[in-house]
């Protein structure tokens, strides 16, 4: 095979690489950030906001990058659709990493106070099943397996549906106030896995979109908004 | 008299009673329906030069009021499939058209098929800008004039240049030899002097490889503005400006035997947003992302 693009070629296989470092970090700190706060251990937490700041410098990197190379190369066919993946990658990813930082700073303001037990284990429940996630949408867009990033909402529906009890244990706790404190915040905790699923799920769609050419969302399995 | 019928030199009893567009979904069904009616059906058009087959096979529809790009790498024969549409195959003597094209379907090599009038009806813009060597407002008029028109021709040059973007920069030196025109305004006055004989269609073939960047985009910008009143195809190897102007997008590929022969094949022809995102063809994905073989 001929490739009379070979430069700008490379520069795709580049930036493709770059969200392929960030999916990397995201999926490590998502792991990180569920065992800083469940410890709680705030070292932990440090280090996830400081590969954070990796995740920014790749993510600044990749788009500054991107825009030269949309305005440079003018893509079409399969490379536009790559393009366009890789941009949209770069956001959802990006908000990942922020989310594993949401979480992870929960372990600094819940660090003295009294816990709920059945709530550490929703959390670390929720962790366990948001990262093989994380995995399964990487993996399906390295491989380009549509049918593989079509999995992912049916993965997303047991993170979903213990996002949806959260509320309820959280309520449980509410004669001890010091209690409902730590609880709450860990509502925000579960609300934070809740979104990095979803987000594992758009990477999916992405995915769809790149093998097929046709964009769209995947049916519902992933209403994380529902209480 | 009807378009039809000035394109006939005599009247025929020959002609399709089918109505216009029946055959064209069935032509090529997966190109997505358009409310625009089409101007021309091809089917099964093929070109030889002597013994010699330059295009095979080609069936698509053309519609009313879109711009039609024909891509493909060079000797695709892309330019030899738009010179069918006005007939200009026919000064080639070696040249010979197989298949059908129809115009208003109207078989358009019918031996009752005036190909002056054709020509008439269907204008074209080549790829080197050619004014005639005379003034800006003769180059105007010249056409209408051979075609028998007498009288004030003051509004239809007005109106012809002013349609190809071109009346404020001209309209103080019309008398001017249209050689002293930059090539940019050299081109938009040959399509003033294509418009000017009132054309359905025009046909460009490169109209942008002789100009600089920005007379190019002016070229383009015009003919986005001419769809309104014109059909135009355009044959271009700017894959950029085929995306940028057309509404649908023909590919063409080249076969090659074993003597060496090349001979063009249309490949897909869709809407252009799809070809450019999503073709169907692997060979067109192939074509318009730089790999090949």
């Amino acid at each position: 095979m001929t490739d009379t693009r070979g430069h700008f070629h490379q520069d795709l296989q580049s930036l493709e690489q770059n969200i392929l470092d960030i999916a990397d970090h995201c999926i490590n700190m998502t792991a990180m950030a569920v065992e800083a706060v469940t410890a709680p251990d705030l070292a932990l937490a440090a280090r996830v906001a400081a590969e954070d700041e990796e995740v920014d410098r790749i993510y600044l990197e990749t788009h500054n990058r991107w825009l030269n190379t949309m305005a440079r190369q003018a893509p079409m066919g399969s490379d536009l659709r790559l393009m366009s993946a890789l941009l949209h990658l770069n956001t959802t990813l990006e908000r990942t990493g922020d989310q594993c930082v949401n979480i992870a700073k929960m372990a600094q303001v819940t660090k003295d106070l009294p816990r709920s037990e059945r709530i550490v284990g929703m959390i670390e429940e929720m962790g366990e099943l948001v990262s093989p996630m994380l995995r399964t949408a990487v993996e399906s867009f390295v491989r380009r397996d549509a049918d593989q990033a079509r999995l992912l909402p049916e993965m997303d529906e047991p993170i979903d549906r213990l996002n949806r009890n959260m509320y309820r244990e959280v309520v449980a706790c509410g004669p001890d106030s010091m209690k409902l404190e730590w609880a709450t915040r860990m509502m925000m905790v579960s609300r934070a896995l809740e979104r990095i699923g979803d987000q594992a799920v758009d990477v999916g769609e992405q995915v769809v979109f790149l093998v097929t050419g046709e964009f769209t969302e995947f049916a519902d399995g992933h209403d994380g908004d529902r209480v | 008299m009807t378009m039809v019928d000035e394109i006939r030199a005599t009247p025929s009893e020959s002609e399709s009673s089918e109505p216009v567009g029946a055959r064209d979904q069935r032509a090529n069904p997966e190109v997505p329906a358009s409310t625009s009616q089409p101007v021309f059906d091809v089917e099964g058009l093929s070109v030889h030069y002597g013994s010699f087959r330059a295009v095979k096979d080609v069936t698509l529809p053309i519609r009313e009021h879109e711009i039609t790009a024909l891509i493909g790498p060079s000797g695709c024969g892309k330019s030899t499939v738009l010179r069918c549409f006005n007939r200009m195959n026919d000064l080639i003597e070696s040249a010979r058209v197989g298949g059908s094209v129809r115009y208003h379907g109207v078989d358009l090599y019918g031996d009752d098929v005036d190909p002056v009038e054709v020509r008439r009806r269907i204008g074209m813009v080549f790829q080197k800008p050619n004014p005639f060597p005379k003034s800006i407002y003769e180059n105007i008029v010249f056409g209408p004039k051979i075609a028998g028109q007498r009288g004030n021709f003051d509004d239809l040059v007005e109106e012809s240049l002013t349609k190809a973007a071109l009346w404020d920069e001209v309209k103080d030196k019309l008398k001017d030899s249209a050689l002293a025109l930059s090539g940019g305004q050299q081109q938009r006055l040959c399509i003033a002097r294509a418009i000017a004989t009132n054309p359905d269609v025009v046909l460009m073939d490169e109209p942008c490889s002789a100009l600089d960047p920005i007379a190019t985009l002016r070229i383009e910008e015009l003919m986005l503005e001419l769809k309104k009143d014109y059909t135009i195809i355009i044959v271009t190897h700017n894959m950029q400006q085929a995306a940028r102007v057309s509404d649908r997008t023909a590919f063409f590929s080249v076969d090659v035997n074993d003597g060496g022969q090349r001979t063009g094949r249309l490949v897909e022809f869709d809407v252009t947003d799809k070809m450019f995102t999503s073709p169907t063809e692997t060979e067109t994905e192939q074509y318009i992302t730089g790999r090949f073989g």
